[in-house]
């Protein structure tokens, strides 16, 4: 394999290249084959030794013990831990797994599109492209290694013994992943030249005022949102400050399975119903006064209205709660006074869970249709205007012309709205519910949602943070793979709709 | 409505003339609705406490009192610190947020640069998915040990990916490629390009994104509830959050005053209280909104 590389460098000649190219892709290919292969559960890659005395060490009892006894593979490292209570050994265990995932994944990626690639001699990029595939997938198997290597060697020295032991079979991967990493770079720099394109290391050095320009916006994505993504494993542990979060108790879906058999039905009830009732009757309500306000010809009163129904979004959720207080307050409120002067018996409201749903949904109607409205009133103006006026001499009514030609040519801008909103789906508007209804239990059953329970927690109950990090966890991961799903199925239909 | 109808005379037929009355009082309706709880606050602020106590909120103010703005402004400190620290968070957090996003925009501008792309990518991704709030907080107030810092409630909004993206829609717009190429030719760096071609031309970008970031600061009292260990740090909407809350917040009011708690007017304190708090908001309202339609405008165009 190396005598081509070498020839190929060398080499000049076109069809020499793409004979190298070839051959060298589908090599390397070849090893990611095998090296995917071997990271399946067909080999243990960790191994206990000397399990009496290790156990006796780590003081586990008998019966525990013999669930452990048999050797064992990254993959059942994490029941490892569950099992034998060392919390210390969970995160290094969740990491492996991850990094073996993320493996996993390029790998078969790289040799899904090395077997599919037709090496067709123009397109450079696409192959820059594939190398840069390769690439990842096997410096992610070196980094797993290198990770499992350090594991055996962290917990040796944890326990003090040599009670956890190496595969050879690591060795071979990591001989296997050098290899072929070599080879693609190889292949990649002799691209490179033919299609005048350079590497990082040339391109940060050419460019680096713009990467220096990106130095505070990357620290704070980096605290704000990278960082935080670790604390995932929050919500596989049973989490108590003493021990942090490297030694917390390992208790794998414990947190979920409890969550699901107490609340989790319904606070993902809540939390869907309102946001479909949001969702749906939202951009009804935005379009509808979008189309109304877009119609309307006498300036100062567009003006006025468009200015008056967009105030409410400008206000804080604060504001919101005063008016819904001295709205609603059962002693003072305007709308049980309206009820006393006409001889009802007025409505004690904080007390009564049936009437929120509507009420929500009407304060987020208040607050944020304003907003919507503008994005469509900005699409309406940004129309042609000559087809409203060529359907106006062909005789077309103004329903007509709203119907056969604004509302079809609002559709782009409803589907990237609907995208957006189905990927929050999960989640919830925090600020409305939590300032309207607060910590108020009597209405729980109807408001609360997945954010009022995880805001709970954090601000007063630590011992459930495992908790309240499974709801975040499942919250995000749900969303996430409802994005991934609406724009998979958009791209599908239309692709030009699609986000990504 | 009249005049609507006048313009329109000749062209209009029954049904548009049916079509027109409702949109003029739907319209009219909606934007009544919409100001409705306003005025709700404010004649209550302006309403004598017993007359709400006996007779509830209303509409129009039955009676006319200064008295809830009186208590107010006798102990002004507590309201005057928030007030304080709240022009504090949003004047930093605007100023830094702003250079931030918009550095980040003109490099994501930048046709030169390779990895636009990667890095849109991870703003992007950061939207979709996310570690969930406890590891959010605990890594603030546990691990950086920031808790009860005034840092740690203007640093998490400096920015956000709707925003860097809304500011590289308008670096596009107002800053042609060409401009950008010929002054690199003539030997300019990026950052002088950046600082005298770029910012320059870029008054409206910086207008909107700059307003976005001080509403957001100026609306905030999450962060507050998180991070603050006590009232000198408490930012305005958290300040009026609590007082709704708890009458003991309100006997802030009365310390060293003349009057018992008894006497205080509760209710409609709150609603002076919300007034002081909203009041700038709401002025400065008509004036700004123009740029808040362009750059709610371009951010839905581009997605």
């Amino acid at each position: 394999m190396d005598g081509k590389m070498e020839k190929l460098t060398k080499g000049g000649r076109l069809e020499e290249t793409k004979f190298g190219r070839k051959t060298g892709v589908l090599l390397t290919a070849g090893i990611s084959i095998v090296l995917l292969l071997l990271s399946l559960p067909f080999f243990d890659w960790v191994y206990l030794k000397n399990i009496s005395a290790l156990f006796g060490k780590m003081g586990i009892s008998r019966e525990t013990a013999s669930t452990l006894y048999q050797s064992y593979s990254i993959f059942s490292l994490l029941g490892f831990v569950k099992n034998s209570n060392l919390g210390i050994l969970g995160l290094y265990s969740m990491i492996l797994l991850l990094l073996l995932m993320g493996t996993w994944f390029l790998h078969i990626s790289y040799i899904w599109k090395a077997l599919r690639n037709r090496f067709d001699n123009s397109d450079g990029k696409g192959m820059l492209r594939l190398y840069v595939t390769g690439k990842a997938a096997m410096l992610l198997t070196i980094l797993l290694v290198a990770g499992s290597y350090g594991f055996v060697l962290y917990s040796n020295r944890f326990f003090g013994m040599k009670g956890f032991a190496a595969s050879p079979l690591l060795a071979v991967e990591l001989i296997g992943a050098m290899a072929a990493y070599a080879a693609i770079k190889k292949l990649e720099a002799v691209e490179r030249i033919r299609c005048h394109e350079h590497g990082l290391v040339k391109e940060f050095r050419k460019n680096w005022v713009l990467f220096l320009m990106l130095l505070p916006v990357g620290v704070f994505f980096l605290v704000n949102s990278y960082l935080p993504m670790v604390g995932i494993y929050f919500a596989f542990v049973n989490f108590n400050f003493a021990d942090g979060l490297w030694a917390s108790p390992f208790v794998g879906l414990k947190n979920f399975e409890f969550l699901f058999q107490s609340q989790m039905g319904r606070l993902i009830r809540n939390t869907v119903l309102y946001n479909v009732v949001f969702i749906v009757l939202g951009n009804v309500l935005q379009i509808f006064f979008a189309v109304l306000v877009s119609q309307i010809t006498v300036k100062w009163f567009k003006k006025v209205g468009q200015t008056l129904i967009f105030m409410p979004y400008f206000v804080s959720f604060v504001l919101l709660k005063v008016m819904v207080y001295s709205l609603l307050e059962y002693q003072c409120g305007a709308i049980n006074n309206m009820i006393r002067s006409s001889g009802g018996t007025p409505i004690d409201f904080y007390n009564s869970p049936i009437y929120w749903p509507f009420l929500i949904t009407l304060f987020n109607m208040w607050k944020s249709v304003g907003y919507g409205m503008v994005v469509y009133l900005a699409t309406i103006m940004g129309m042609d205007g000559e087809l409203y006026e060529a359907a106006k001499v062909d005789g077309a009514n103004i329903f007509q012309r709203i119907r056969y030609i604004t509302l079809p040519q609002l559709k782009p801008t409803f589907i990237i709205l609907l995208i957006y909103s189905l990927g929050g789906i999960m989640r919830g508007n925090f600020e409305l519910f939590y300032q309207t209804v607060g910590n108020n239990g009597l209405l729980y059953e109807v408001t609360d949602i997945l954010d009022t329970y995880v805001y709970r927690i954090t601000i007063g109950q630590p011992l459930s943070i495992g908790l309240g990090s499974a709801a975040g966890l499942f919250q995000s991961v749900f969303g996430f793979v409802v994005v991934l799903i609406t724009n998979w199925a958009i791209r599908r239909k239309e692709a030009d709709y699609a986000l990504f | 409505m009249k005049n609507g109808q006048k313009a329109n005379k000749i062209k209009l037929s029954g049904s548009d003339i049916t079509f027109y009355v409702i949109a003029y009082f739907v319209v009219g309706a909606a934007a009544i609705i919409c100001v409705l709880p306003f005025l709700l606050i404010v004649s209550g602020s302006f309403t004598d406490n017993k007359l709400i106590l006996t007779e509830g909120y209303s509409l129009l103010p039955r009676s006319f009192s200064m008295d809830a703005y009186g208590t107010i402004f006798r102990n002004p400190a507590s309201i005057l610190q928030a007030y304080k620290m709240t022009i504090y968070y949003t004047a930093m957090g605007t100023a830094v947020g702003l250079f931030v996003t918009t550095l980040t925009a003109y490099v994501l501008s930048r046709k030169e640069f390779k990895y636009r792309n990667v890095v849109s990518f991870l703003l992007y991704f950061t939207t979709i998915f996310g570690g969930g709030m406890i590891p959010w907080y605990l890594l603030y107030a546990n691990v950086l040990n920031l808790k009860g810092t005034t840092f740690v409630i203007w640093f998490p909004g400096i920015t956000s990916t709707f925003l860097i993206i809304l500011m590289r829609t308008f670096i596009s717009g107002s800053v042609p490629d060409a401009i950008a190429e010929s002054a690199k030719i003539d030997g300019a760096g990026q950052f002088t390009i950046f600082w005298r071609i770029v910012l320059p031309v870029l008054k409206p970008g910086l207008a909107t994104v700059g307003l976005f970031l001080a509403l957001g600061y100026w609306n905030d009292w999450y962060r507050s509830s998180l991070f603050s260990t006590n009232s000198s740090t408490y930012e305005l909407q958290f300040y009026l959050s609590n007082m709704l809350n708890s009458t003991t917040a309100l006997k802030d009011l009365v310390v060293g005053a003349t009057i018992s708690i008894a006497d205080l007017p509760t209710q409609s304190v709150k609603m002076a209280m919300a007034v002081v708090v909203t009041g700038p908001v709401l002025l400065l309202y008509p004036f700004v909104q123009k740029y808040f339609v362009s750059g709610i405008t371009i951010g839905a165009v581009k997605g």
